[in-house]
């Protein structure tokens, strides 16, 4: 579903590439977690997956059209298939809880559409907001001010977001780094289970060893912007996941 | 001697105000044209900018071009933009809205663009990544972001409209401006006090509505029906517009004769004159009158009276102060500094007083426990501590004073202005173009310097 071919990106004003020759293939359905050190490139290889970053060399692919190629509407299309959950799950405070849900459907809503729903919200569109928020188990939050969330909760609205995109390919950047263990399980429980669902390839990044062993298919390694390695979860040894912490 | 009893006896001739009720229901037409001209500006301010300033915001193919473009457009004093709308639209309030609605447009594309410029990246990334158009992600994203800041200085550039919108009247663009003129020209001062009581009196309950819009920015859309009923009321005097468009032409190429070019010089120094002068005026008075309007200084029956006093000088603004100026100290640069020094010691008298009260408590404390009296705690440690921001708002106040001394010239305090003017009214249009694009080049040249030396200080500002 989705390929990594050769990937190398470079900030300007930076000396070494943030990221240099990455190689990767995810099936759809297929759970991959990405490990490694702070600065290791997760977050970059992210936002270059989805376009946000120009490429230096090699490309991404989704379904054998090239996201580095595409300009304007295709873009638009492309990014549309590719849902993202930013590491600082970057929601509009101002917000209701609802508006940035579905804010996930702006790909396909036509801008006047989207002044509309601002305005006044249809209610099917708040039934789909409400769906989405409980998938995610805070459906109550549905009409709240986005600033008077949990972190917590913030995360799983930004999911909804994510579900709301009906995307390919759910890429989630560090989806659990300010939650309490029992929390951090629950969100990658419920991102497994989308994933399963709806067929999604899932790609995570995080810097838990034993969560990645547990509820990824594949686990791929990124130091100094080189992947390290990319194994299945049977073939990973003890070092691999000293690396990872 | 002399003169001051003279200038005396003429301050006394605009009192008392003229209040009969025959001239009070005469003045309500022009005062609704006031009102009306300051919201049409705004409504089309709002309508053209916004949409400018998305543009920019989201970073669109070319935005550079566009900031360039409304800073350029800003450079052109107020007035100047009366001036060209009067001769191409014809005199009354359709001109003076023609005017404010290019100002002002310019003034919130630009400020409103650096307001989404300067907005959090992230979330507009994340937005950017669902796919979504730009309209959505500004929608979504830019416009939230900054809406307490957008509303702050939306409210705030309506305050400056209503102003304004006096000011464009004084050559002609309709309203208050235009009957205040008339009045100091008959000698009719009593009338002249009533125009700018009322003039005091819009400008401080604008500032009113402000505070309210802030709080509930659906009260804005009153701007609308306002703006749109005046549109219709005063359409343009120039029923060919192809007599307007060959008005226009014939502005360019502009041309200045030789004896007119060698005088062009003086003139521009002259205007610097008044502005440096009228800025440092301001300064000296605004000091004192800030300390007295500080409430950590002094006792706030004292400071009450003293921000009145801040308020009429500020509410009022500098061409009018000329008018008067003008009758009372003569024709010349002089009436131009003291109006600038007036209406500027207002404004910052206002905003040092902030600055007073906002400096840092903990270094006062101390100088308080050391057992120090008012005055040296005011000395030693509140005024130090508020020289900064002093200095920044002193840099701007210069700037925007070199736009308000080509302003104020067109009343008769000399310099450029009133050479643009005078050249208006003779129509000599191609030499009035040249003076305009003078006045927009030392505009330009004083804002880019205020840049450079604000940006080698390090002195980190909005610019409003
Ligand atoms: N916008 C940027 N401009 C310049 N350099 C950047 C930028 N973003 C990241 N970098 C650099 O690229 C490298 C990779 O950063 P990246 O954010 O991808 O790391 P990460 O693996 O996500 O780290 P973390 O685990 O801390 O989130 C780092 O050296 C970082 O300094
Ligand atoms: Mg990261």
């Amino acid at each position: 579903m989705l390929s990594v071919v050769d990937l190398t990106v470079r900030y300007t004003n930076q000396a070494a590439p943030a990221l240099q020759g990455i190689c990767l293939n995810v099936a759809g359905g297929e759970r991959v977690a990405v490990v490694g050190p702070s600065g290791g490139g997760k977050t970059t290889l992210f936002r270059a997956v989805n376009g946000s970053v120009p490429v230096q060399g090699g490309y991404v692919a989704l379904e054998g059209e090239r996201v580095g190629e595409a300009r304007g509407v295709e873009l638009r299309a492309l990014r549309r298939r590719i849902a993202v959950i930013a590491q600082m799950h970057d929601l509009v405070d101002r917000l209701d809880v609802y508006q940035n849900v579905m804010a996930g459907a702006l790909g396909r809503w036509s801008s006047l559409h989207a002044l509309r729903f601002l305005l006044r919200p249809s209610g099917a569109e708040l039934v789909e907001a409400r769906t989405a928020l409980e998938r995610v188990g805070i459906p109550e939050k549905l009409r709240s001010r986005t600033s008077d969330l949990s972190g917590g909760q913030r995360q799983r609205v930004a999911i909804a977001r994510a579900l709301v995109q009906r995307p390919a390919v759910l890429l989630a950047d560090e989806p659990v780094a300010s939650l309490d263990p029992a929390r951090s399980e629950q969100i990658l429980a419920l991102l497994c289970d989308l994933a399963r669902e709806r067929g999604l390839a899932l790609i995570c990044s995080l810097h838990q060893p034993e969560l990645a062993l547990r509820y990824f298919d594949r686990i791929v390694g990124l130091r100094h912007g080189r992947m390290v390695f990319d194994r299945p979860v049977a073939k990973i040894e003890p070092e691999h996941l000293v690396f990872a912490s | 001697m002399h003169a001051l009893i003279i200038a005396w006896h003429t301050l006394l001739a605009f009192f008392p105000p003229d209040l009969s009720p025959s001239y009070l229901r005469y003045v309500w037409l022009p005062v609704t044209q006031t009102v009306g001209m300051a919201s049409a500006g705004m409504v089309v301010a709002l309508c053209l900018g916004i949409p400018l300033a998305i543009y920019v915001g989201t970073r669109a193919p070319g935005w550079q071009g566009i900031v360039g473009m409304l800073s350029a457009l800003r450079a052109i004093p107020d007035l100047t933009l009366a001036i060209l709308a009067v001769v191409v639209v014809g005199l009354g309030p359709a001109a003076g809205m023609a005017a404010l609605a290019v100002f002002y447009t310019a003034m919130v594309g630009k400020v409103f663009a650096e307001l989404f410029l300067a907005a959090p990246q992230a979330p507009l990334e994340s937005l950017r990544a669902t796919g979504a158009p730009r309209l959505a992600v500004a929608l979504f994203g830019l416009i939230p972001l900054t809406l307490a800041d957008l509303l702050t200085f939306g409210s705030y550039s309506f305050e400056c409209a209503m102003r304004a919108s006096v000011i464009v009247g004084a050559v002609g663009g309709g309203g208050i401006g235009t009957e205040l003129v008339g009045a100091v020209n008959g000698l009719d001062y009593p009338r002249a006090t009533t125009l700018i009581v009322i003039l005091a009196l819009l400008v401080t309950s604008v500032d009113t509505l402000g505070w309210f819009m802030r709080k509930h920015p659906r009260i804005a859309l009153v701007l609308f029906p306002m703006g749109v009923a005046t549109m219709l009321l005063n359409p343009p005097q120039v029923f060919v517009l192809r007599h307007a468009l060959a008005t226009f032409a014939g502005m360019f190429p502009p041309l200045l004769s030789t004896k007119a070019l060698a005088a062009l010089p003086a003139l521009l120094w002259e205007t610097l004159e008044i502005a440096v002068g009228g800025t440092a005026l301001a300064l000296l008075l605004a000091i004192p009158l800030a300390l007295g309007a500080a409430r950590n200084v002094v006792h706030t029956a004292i400071t009450a009276v003293v921000r009145r006093v801040l308020d009429v000088s500020r509410a009022v603004p500098e061409i009018v102060w000329g008018l008067i100026l003008v009758v009372m100290a003569g024709i010349g640069p002089l009436a131009g500094a003291l109006a600038l020094g007036i209406h500027s010691a207002g404004v910052l008298g206002k905003l040092f007083a902030e600055a007073f009260e906002n400096v840092d408590t903990a270094p006062v404390r101390a100088l308080e426990a050391t057992g120090a009296g008012r005055l040296p705690i005011v000395a030693f440690g509140i005024f130090p501590l508020a020289i900064g921001p002093i200095a920044v708002h002193t840099m701007f106040r210069l700037e925007w004073n070199v736009r308000a001394a080509t302003v104020v010239g067109m009343i008769g305090a000399g310099g450029i202005g009133e050479a643009l003017y005078n050249a208006q009214q003779h129509m000599h249009y191609q030499q009035m173009m040249a003076y305009i694009a003078a006045t927009w080049l030392l505009v330009i040249l004083a804002d880019v310097a205020g840049e450079r030396v604000r940006r080698r200080l390090g002195w980190n500002y909005v610019a409003t």
